[in-house]
């Protein structure tokens, strides 16, 4: 997300800072309403190692992973069948708008009558929140491949399923990637909406349970808990996307 | 491809889909999937029944003020770090770290600490938009032409001459691009925190998916539609018509 290098010796400097201002902030609020960092970093330590967060997480990841991975399996193909055709990209682009334009979390009450209030229903959110926006990368990418390269394939004779997988594909993957990585992070958003929204299970019971008895340490830790959880999800997805794509550079925006 | 056989296909795709939607809503029923005849038919009673613009009009109300709030920090924080090496290496982490976020997991905690009430919706109002803005102002503050900055230095301009005469000039088309972002953002966060305590619109959206017909629903979620698509192009359109460059920027910031 970010380019700078020269300010990466900053970090340790801006994390003790910000913990110091945190910590003093949280004193002079009332009791309660805002936890110091103090408290709440050793909330999460004490939820890490007695099981109760990677046990809750472990129940969440089920319906994140099957959620992501229908909505990558749906929307590349989709976005590249798309994006290859203009007449047809054109006729759907003010359709997907006005689709995009719904939010996630309003659909809820329809997965609820047609999925149910468990498993499933979760699913159907991730899926939603994840489909769109891997499907409007992929078809940016398939959209926006170099028509020179195009016909110089062409010109050599590339038929059809070479030119697809010698040309379209490898140029549109960056793209692909891109979106694999915005996925994921929607993914881990939708995983924590989805708890909240259906049944309280898992991290979305936790932090339903915490907030309700006023303890915010316990809930800023499982917040920060998911935070880096997904931050640990992209970052391992750009690490894929550096092997994968080694040619790429330009895909750290 | 000319404006018009583009406009033609354009509405081609929406006949398509609303064709789609009347047939699958006449095989599923009501109670599943309403069609968009009987959706329309029934809007002026969805209307009446749940206040709805009156409910609309009430929970805009509360985002305009959470979504010009998180712009008008995103838009300087944005700056600031954009334009100062030590500015951005302080605050990127906890930045980055807010950006990945849950909107959804910050509510229960922002009950506890803002209420029911107007500060908790605005809260999280803003804190879905600022961080969009902010990254985008960021990403454009960055690439300001650094000939720009020296002539403003060499005409000995004050800091917040620079910052008004130069730089919200030269980032007034990423500061556009961010709202745009920041509003699709707005609006999820305002129906997220309002199904979540079944207020205002989104009370609406959440009390007419108990219903056994889907009608309302529908009527609720294509009325959250239609004020998203035409708020989004009339940014565009301001984008457009103040910023003739803006377009290509546009497509730089997404």
């Amino acid at each position: 997300m970010w380019k700078s290098r020269s300010s990466f010796a900053l970090y340790p400097v801006s994390i003790v800072l910000g913990l110091l201002a945190w910590e003093a902030v949280a004193a002079f609020v009332p009791k309660g309403l805002l936890a110091p960092p103090s408290a709440v970093l050793g909330r999460l330590a004490t939820m890490t190692a007695d099981g109760s967060l990677p046990r809750a997480l472990a129940g969440s990841v089920q319906h994140m992973i099957v959620g992501y991975l229908l909505a990558v399996a749906a929307a590349i193909p989709i976005g590249i069948l798309i994006g290859r055709n203009a007449p047809v990209a054109t006729a759907v682009e003010p359709v997907l708008n006005a689709i995009y334009a719904i939010p996630p979390v309003a659909l809820v009450p329809f997965f609820i009558i047609w999925f149910g209030m468990y498993f499933e229903g979760r699913v159907a959110l991730v899926f939603a929140m994840c489909f769109f926006e891997i499907l409007i990368n992929v078809l940016q990418g398939a959209r926006n491949v170099d028509r020179g390269l195009v016909d110089a394939a062409r010109s050599l004779e590339a038929s059809g399923l070479a030119l697809w997988r010698l040309v379209v594909i490898p140029a549109a993957l960056p793209f692909i990637f891109t979106g694999l990585r915005v996925g994921i992070g929607r993914a881990v958003n939708a995983m924590i909406t989805a708890e909240l929204f259906f049944v309280a299970v898992n991290l979305g019971q936790m932090l339903k349970t915490r907030s309700n008895a006023f303890d915010t340490a316990s809930a800023f830790a499982i917040i920060l808990f998911i935070s880096l959880f997904g931050l640990a999800c992209q970052e391992g997805m750009r690490l894929i996307e550096r092997r994968a794509i080694p040619w790429h550079r330009g895909s750290e925006t | 491809m000319s404006r018009t056989r583009a406009w033609t296909l354009r509405l081609a795709g929406i006949a398509t889909f609303l064709l789609l939607w009347e047939i699958l809503g006449r095989i599923l029923g009501e109670a599943l999937f309403a069609p968009v005849s009987a959706v329309v038919a029934g809007f002026p009673a969805t209307v009446r029944g749940y206040k709805l613009f009156a409910e609309l009009a009430g929970s805009f109300r509360q985002l305009v003020l959470g979504y010009f709030l998180g712009c008008a920090v995103g838009v300087i924080v944005g700056t600031a770090m954009g334009r100062s090496r030590l500015l951005d290496g302080l605050l990127q982490p906890w930045v980055s770290m807010m950006f990945v976020t849950s909107v959804a997991s910050l509510v229960p905690l922002f009950i506890i600490t803002f209420g029911f009430g107007l500060a908790f919706r605005v809260a999280i109002v803003f804190i879905a938009t600022v961080w969009y803005v902010l990254l985008v102002t960021y990403h454009g503050a960055r690439d300001v032409n650094p000939e720009l900055m020296q002539t403003a230095r060499s005409f000995a301009a004050s800091r917040v001459q620079t910052f008004t005469m130069v730089l919200l000039p030269a980032l007034y088309p990423y500061i556009l691009a961010g709202m745009r972002i920041g509003l699709a953002h707005a609006i999820r966060a305002m129906v997220i925190a309002e199904m979540y305590v079944i207020v205002g619109f989104g009370g609406v959206i959440y009390n007419s998916g108990v219903e056994i017909s889907t009608v309302s629903l529908l009527g609720a979620l294509a009325t959250i539609m239609v004020v998203g698509v035409v708020l989004t192009e009339a940014l565009k359109w301001l984008g457009r018509r103040t910023a003739p460059w803006y377009d290509e920027r546009q497509q730089l910031s997404n």
